[in-house]
């Protein structure tokens, strides 16, 4: 053992760094790059952000507009170098009981938040009714085919409130059996809709977004645009009166549009057991690309919390306040979509 | 009224590694320590007096009269195992049912049981809250055969409970222990492991000190119920692989539990039982808080600790210790003088007697 220790430090510089514990491994190839193109490999991504920025200086005066937006390129090189140490990261990463990996979802939102600013160009108003710290639930409405405007709300509270924070949505079981949209289902945050999951993630004070129309909002035609569906039997209002957490009502126009769906194929829908089968003018003609959304222009409106925590928590088998309660919630949703409506410019300009 | 502690132990289906375990810890806190199992003990304890004896069969009342055992712990309970399904049935149920005949009536000397289950009790079903509770363990139609049998043991003990108020009845639902023996733990260390493409289960284990402190404690305690035994948080399947430097293979089809139990076996050679190949698909984690409350403790390894012990286990050499066949003798030897020495010399020798 210490012959071995004395042969490596009469070995000199070079054999020391070989062998000591930072060395790098480094597989032995024969045929290796000269040293000054590796260190140019390395430092390619720099020079090349470099350029790029000169170019859109250039552009910029040449054109007298913005062309290539360094804020967005910038956005992508934090992503890929976000991606880069998530791969680096090891085993020992934390995940809450849910299965949530905020590490991981965080490291994913730069590309949401493209498609929240420039896909769909999405106006929020009322970020300051999501309370910065405690528990409250969301309940949004419901629509287009598959659940974006989950994914957008998300976005939302994350990107423009004060104090960013992740929203955990409630997703019908019938979509946690599936195979990769379980994974990232609860990679992301997300959890069943079922009353306990709800009530324990409100006893650890997070957001919990709630779509109560489900798979009735998802579903409904285009012709049905925008009008709200049964709100369920309002148990999420028991839930959050038990709970002790106020509602805040959302309300989110633009969603209905992205996949105007004209008709309901419900033969194929039984056999793969899913809840409907859409037709849109896209989909299925067009096969995997009917899958992408139009870009059409959304708002998304944070209404004044209501607050049913004043209730006491046996008011919530009282089924008329319940009712009651989710009735109004519905009519402020109702009501705020067809204001948003009004301060809509256009469909999809 | 019930001693304040327990004074005589019996603990069934002790030869097994958590068997010994928990009567390695009970040895220390009780005055008087039985053991019984069909197979000899895994390794020697000198304040357990071992007894052959089957829990299959009404024999295990005369020894619980006999003996005035004030306290089951009830082991004899296979969860995981390479054996039918008919055997399993046998032990559990059967099984489970003698150890509880054995304690009725006015005249039994119980006053505390023990009863060993699982958190494989629950199944593993995609519509599944992300924590389940203790109440919600036979409220949905399980599939596998342990669970059917973990269902069916409870509730003969919850029934028992009802009848006999003298006689106080804990259930603990042990979570998921990694072992070179148990079929997870096995499967976990392949060097390619077969998963379902798409799927990312979390898991809960339990060390299995923790297990064996966990029954320990509730034999000395009173708390009554079902509980839910496992180490605080979860870990993903494929943390846990990442952990055991395996390579992960997404090739199983969500074909059922049975079709997949198969697959796996004939490419790897482990058998796993349908619950745990279940469980790969969705996970299953439980609500511990009962157990926090109620017994003031808790597991002192969390999941993730649970799988780094295994892993770190794995690399050093198993110390294989089984008591050398010379140094049983001697335990028995060592037996039969202790018990000379309490009861008092018999009158005469039993050669007489015949």
């Amino acid at each position: 053992m210490s012959r071995e220790v004395a042969t490596i430090y009469e070995a000199g510089e070079r054999e020391r760094r070989r062998r000591s514990r930072d060395a790098k491994v480094v597989s032995e190839r024969a045929l290796r790059l000269p040293k000054r193109v590796r260190r140019l490999q390395r430092q390619a991504p720099m020079y090349a952000i470099q350029g790029l920025s000169a170019l859109s200086t250039r552009l910029r005066e040449m054109t007298g507009h913005e062309v290539i937006d360094m804020d967005r390129v910038m956005t992508l090189v934090q992503f890929a170098y976000r991606q880069q140490m998530l791969a680096k990261r090891g085993p020992h990463y934390a995940v809450d009981e849910f299965g949530f990996d905020p590490e991981w979802t965080e490291a994913l939102l730069p590309l949401f938040e493209i498609l929240y600013r420039d896909y769909w160009r999405i106006e929020t108003t009322g970020i300051e009714n999501v309370p910065a710290a405690g528990r409250a639930m969301l309940v949004a409405n419901h629509a287009g085919v598959l659940p974006w405007d989950g994914t957008m709300i998300k976005t939302a509270v994350f990107v423009t409130h004060p104090k960013p924070r992740h929203v955990r949505a409630l997703v019908a079981s019938l979509f946690m059996g599936m195979p990769v949209l379980s994974w990232f289902l609860r990679r992301t945050g997300q959890t069943v809709g079922h009353p306990d999951d709800t009530r324990r993630l409100l006893e650890r004070d997070q957001l919990v977004l709630v779509f109560p129309e489900g798979v009735r909002g998802t579903g409904k035609l285009y012709q049905d645009r925008y009008k709200l569906q049964r709100f369920g039997r309002g148990g999420f209002v028991s839930t959050a009166i038990r709970a002790g957490a106020p509602i805040v009502p959302v309300s989110v126009v633009g969603s209905e549009e992205i996949y105007p769906m004209l008709g309901d194929f419900a033969p194929v829908a039984k056999m793969f057991g899913l809840p409907y089968f859409p037709v849109t003018p896209f989909w299925p003609w067009l096969g995997p690309l009917g899958l992408i959304p139009l870009p059409s222009r959304w708002r998304i409106q944070f209404h004044a919390p209501i607050h049913v925590e004043e209730h006491p928590p046996d008011a919530a088998d009282d089924q008329n306040l319940v009712l009651a309660l989710s009735d109004q919630v519905r009519d402020v949703i109702q009501q705020g979509i067809y204001d948003n409506l009004k301060l809509r410019r256009g469909v999809f300009v | 009224m019930p001693p304040a502690t327990p004074s005589r132990v019996l603990i069934t289906g002790v030869s097994n590694p958590l068997g010994a375990e928990v009567a390695r810890r009970l040895a220390v806190r009780v005055p008087w320590l039985f053991g019984c199992d069909v197979d000899d003990p895994v390794s020697a304890l000198e304040d357990m007096d071992f007894v052959h004896a089957d829990t299959r069969s009404s024999v295990i009342a005369k020894l619980v009269r006999q003996l005035k055992i004030d306290t089951i712990v009830h082991l004899a309970v296979i969860v995981d195992s390479p054996r039918g399904e008919r055997a399993t049935h046998e032990t559990n149920v059967i099984g489970t049912m003698n150890v509880l005949g054995a304690c009725a009536g006015p005249s039994s000397p119980v006053r505390r049981l023990v009863v060993k289950s699982s958190q494989a009790i629950y199944g593993a079903r995609a519509g599944y809250p992300s924590l389940l509770s203790e109440e919600f363990a036979g409220l949905a139609p399980v599939g596998s055969p342990i669970s059917r049998d973990l269902v069916e043991l409870e509730q003969l003990a919850h029934d028992f409970a009802v009848r006999n108020p003298a006689c106080r009845v804990a259930r603990l639902r042990l979570g998921f222990r990694m072992n070179r023996q148990t079929s997870l733990g096995r499967y976990l260390s392949l060097p390619l492991v077969p998963t379902f493409a798409g799927y990312d289960p979390r898991l809960q284990l339990l060390h299995e000190d923790d297990a064996a402190e966990a029954i320990a404690a509730a034999a000395l305690g009173t708390q009554e119920g079902p509980f839910n035994v496992a180490g605080d948080g979860v870990i993903l399947l494929s943390q846990a692989l990442g952990i055991m430097a395996g390579r992960e293979a997404p090739i199983l089809p969500p074909l059922g539990a049975w079709l997949s139990g198969i697959a796996i076996r004939s490419t790897t050679g482990v058998n796993l039982p349908a619950h745990l190949v279940e469980l790969l698909m969705h996970g299953c984690v439980v609500d511990c808080s009962r157990l926090h409350t109620e017994f003031g403790w808790r597991p002192a390894f969390s999941s993730m600790a649970v799988m780094d012990a295994f892993a770190q286990g794995l690399t050093e050499e198993p110390v294989e210790s089984p008591s050398p066949p010379q140094e049983y003798e001697l335990q028995v030897y060592l037996q039969r003088r202790r018990r000379g020495e309490r009861n008092g010399p018999s009158p005469r020798p039993l050669a007489l007697t015949r």
